[in-house]
């Protein structure tokens, strides 16, 4: 054979359309296959959805107008109205609850990444990933034990936001705490090899890194607990009214979908209620979701080339 | 532009008696060394002798690694920088530190080159001035006069480095300390940092630590070679390279450790 090529005989052939025992090779027809595939998997997976945003829209289109946004529901289900006291309701709860959720889950996640030893840090984690796991319907049980009964609160806006605001702090501990352990760590060093004091370095350097995704786990959060019904459905109920006060009544939209296909069952007119009560949900979930992608990607073009 | 300290004419840092300790190990071993003022001295070893943990230990950054023990003095114009009534902080802000990798922040040219002068809360008069100096004194300000405002890490790795220089200059510090800066550079950006060092020993006290022996042939005063956390020997450049006392120094210095 050529003398150049006087290295130890290879382990395959020369030929390269052959394995070593001289078989064809020809793995194309699976790399063809695939991209057909993931496709329509991907199809296939959202098509749940959008079959759900069309029922909803199907459902609630018809009847939904601005006067479902400005009016109140008619005392009992089913006798038609808007849904402006859920509405309101809802935000406030929320709100509430976000509040609460960012003074737990923010500062504890901060703690977690930038002052606990690794040991307590570890037993933080644990702890917010059980508290995650936890039921919510035994969060609004523990909700109406702590809130409606033992503090007195009764049913009302600020039993259903803290209740909320319990349930939504492991998301935004999460994502306080790997926002700003990720950092990278060369950053810190630069930042106090330059002098900067712990606290300057929280609030000149890791913070404007991290605090983007800080927010996009926020409104991650709201969107998960907006629509969340069993930790507001034991502590507050459901009025026409929108909260008179912190301590008053707050209704939600969630609530309006309960009992709407409860009544349902008996009184068709109440159905509307409840799509139009579905479909303002989703519309405030899809909005949180658009807001989180824009920031992401804000702060995807500012921090560019910081990660590699 | 910067003299030396009119009261003080030892030498600028001086280290007595260094040790380091981890757990198993010592990484440090009694490491005795002078530096004086407008003097490149490049800190050369093979991997894993000790030349990181004590540059590091020049400014307590080493504070930042859990379980290190440091022993012995070094001393800033006289004052021992690990005494009790010494805030490292502060000796941080006096000695600047410059890393292998490039760190800049995540903010525009200018602002990571006003950082430190931020954190001691400076005019806004006095940050347009030093800001300037210091992107001259780190030979970028030709490239970036014209856009300040971009963002830093729009800047090339090369760039970046020197912005680093320019952000440990701006507060004037009479020491800098760079670890590897040019290891992760090609050779045109590693000739520009090079250059900007050789000018910058004129005024202030430059410690390089480096893998490098070429580089620290091509531009230290004096050599300082530790192997196993141990000085070995130190001295003028030239005298290193060509009369080594010890063996170990001769075998590193022509490439066999």
């Amino acid at each position: 054979m050529s003398g150049a090529l006087a290295v130890p005989r290879p382990v395959g052939l020369d030929d390269l359309t052959r394995d070593r025992t001289g078989h064809v090779v020809r793995r194309t027809w699976f790399d063809r296959a695939m991209r057909w595939l993931l496709p329509l998997l991907y199809l296939v997976a959202i098509l749940p959805i959008l079959d759900l945003v069309y029922w909803v829209a199907r459902g609630a289109l018809p009847s939904l107008s601005l006067a479902t946004l400005t009016t109140n529901p008619s005392p009992g289900v089913g006798s038609g109205g808007g849904l402006y006291a859920p509405l309101v309701g809802s935000v406030a709860i929320l709100a509430v609850a976000t509040g609460v959720a960012l003074a737990l889950g923010f500062l504890g996640g901060l703690a977690t990444a930038e002052y606990l030893d690794e040991r307590s840090a570890g037993i933080v984690r644990v702890t917010a990933n059980i508290m995650a796991g936890t039921p919510s319907i035994v969060l609004g049980l523990f909700g109406y034990i702590a809130f409606v009964t033992f503090f007195g609160w009764g049913p009302s806006l600020a039993a259903a936001g803290v209740t909320l605001g319990i349930f939504m702090t492991p998301y935004i501990f999460r994502a306080a705490d790997l926002a700003y352990s990720s950092v990278p760590s060369h950053i810190r060093e630069a930042a106090v090899g330059a002098g900067a004091r712990p606290i300057q370095y929280l609030l000149r350097v890791a913070s404007p890194i991290a605090l983007p995704q800080v927010l996009s786990g926020v409104f991650l959060a709201m969107a998960i607990g907006v629509g969340e019904t069993a930790p507001i459905y034991l502590t507050t109920t459901a009025v026409e009214l929108p909260p008179l006060g912190l301590f008053a009544p707050a209704s939600a939209l969630p609530l309006y979908i309960w009992s709407g296909f409860e009544t349902g069952l008996v009184l068709p007119s109440a159905i509307a209620l409840a799509y139009e009560a579905a479909f303002l949900l989703l519309v405030i979930v899809v909005g949180l979701n658009i807001l989180v992608r824009l920031i992401a990607a804000r702060a995807r073009r500012r921090l560019e080339g910081l990660f590699q | 532009m910067i003299a030396s300290a009119p009261s003080f004419d030892g030498p600028v840092v001086s280290v007595e008696g260094l040790t380091v300790r981890a757990k198993q190990q010592r990484l440090l071993d009694r490491v005795t060394l002078d530096f004086a003022g407008r003097t490149l001295t490049a800190v050369v070893g093979p991997s894993g002798c000790g030349k990181t943990t004590f540059v590091r230990t020049l400014n307590r950054m080493t504070e930042l690694t859990p379980g290190l023990r440091v022993e012995g003095t070094v001393r800033y114009l006289g004052q021992n920088i690990y005494d009790r009534s010494v805030n490292p902080v502060v000796v941080r802000r006096r000695m600047g530190m410059v890393f292998q990798r490039p760190t800049v922040f995540p903010m525009s040219i200018w602002e990571n080159a006003a950082f430190g002068l931020r954190l001691v809360h400076a005019t806004e008069d006095e940050i347009d001035a030093a800001v300037t100096e210091a992107l001259q004194r780190s030979g970028l300000w030709e490239e970036v006069r014209g856009d300040l405002d971009r963002p830093a890490l729009s800047l090339s790795g090369g760039q970046q480095q020197r912005l680093c220089i320019a952000r440990a200059l701006a507060v004037r510090p009479r020491v800098l300390l760079l670890d590897e800066p040019t290891s992760a550079l090609d050779p045109a950006a590693t000739q520009r940092i090079e250059a900007t060092l050789q000018r910058l020993k004129e005024e202030i006290v430059v410690i390089l630590v480096t893998h490098n022996v070429a580089q620290a042939a091509r531009i230290s005063d004096r050599i300082a070679f530790l192997h196993s956390g141990r000085l070995i020997e130190s001295g003028p450049t030239a005298e290193m390279l060509e009369r080594p006392r010890e063996a170990l120094t001769a075998q590193f210095i022509t490439g066999r450790i």
